[in-house]
């Protein structure tokens, strides 16, 4: 890991064209500004294990058996008049 | 055990979906078959892993669970997917079982599919507006 020390309003550059600029330090805060072309995604990092492990979830969690029992779950909830036997 | 054993009426769809990044934190998930109940209009659908039979991904219309919900597509990513004018993306979201049977859907992280080039990709919404575990239902419990 490349390890580079900066000061407030200090910039790193990535490539030709993301520029990552630290705004402010506050205590244990670092506000970072990124400039990065539109098709690049910049991702907070915990957000993008949130969703690789909901991802995993998604994968482990279903039992083939369960999808018609799911379906019907959520059909309930969606349609909340289902519920009531007629 | 394979899910198209365990519908009555199964059917493929004609073609595989090509995720060609794999899906957030699973760059190998790339390609996927759709299996739906050709039996039962059913509000969920599975996307079956080729790469890896053990992955099966229980989805839905996100907004199904959220009447408001949208994922907005950057053109990036609909260069990505190869949309024409006359592609219309659709968006999937994946649930999780708990083992309690509750329900959750992950909002922030959808699939999106060109019909028409059967290509996907995992968008992440970073915006704070929705959840990874968006409470959904429990098993048994809407069930009349």
């Amino acid at each position: 890991m490349l390890v580079l020390s900066r000061k407030s309003e200090q910039s790193v550059l990535v490539g030709d064209d993301i520029v990552i600029t630290v705004l402010a330090i506050d205590g244990d805060r670092v506000k970072l500004g990124i400039q990065a072309p539109r098709d690049v995604t910049v991702l907070r990092h915990e957000i993008h294990e949130q969703v690789q492990s909901a991802n995993n979830e998604a994968a482990s969690a279903l039992s083939p058996t369960r999808l018609h029992s799911v379906a019907a779950a959520l059909r309930g909830r969606i349609t909340p008049s289902e519920e009531s036997p007629s | 055990m394979s899910v198209t054993a365990q519908l009555s009426t199964s059917e493929l769809s004609q073609a595989a979906i090509y995720f060609p990044d794999g899906l957030v934190g699973c760059p190998d998930w790339q390609r996927f078959v759709q299996v739906v109940d050709t039996d039962e209009d059913l509000p969920v659908s599975v996307l079956e892993s080729l790469d890896d039979p053990s992955v099966q991904l229980l989805v839905t219309d996100p907004s199904l669970i959220d009447p408001a919900y949208s994922a907005p597509l950057t053109a990036a990513d609909l260069a990505f997917l190869e949309c024409t004018e006359d592609d219309q993306p659709v968006t999937l979201c994946t649930l999780s079982v708990a083992p309690d049977g509750s329900i959750s859907a992950n909002l922030v992280g959808p699939l999106v599919v060109n019909p028409g080039t059967r290509r996907g990709r995992q968008i992440v919404l970073a915006d704070g507006r929705y959840s990874t575990q968006q409470p959904v239902a429990t098993l048994g419990e809407s069930v009349a």
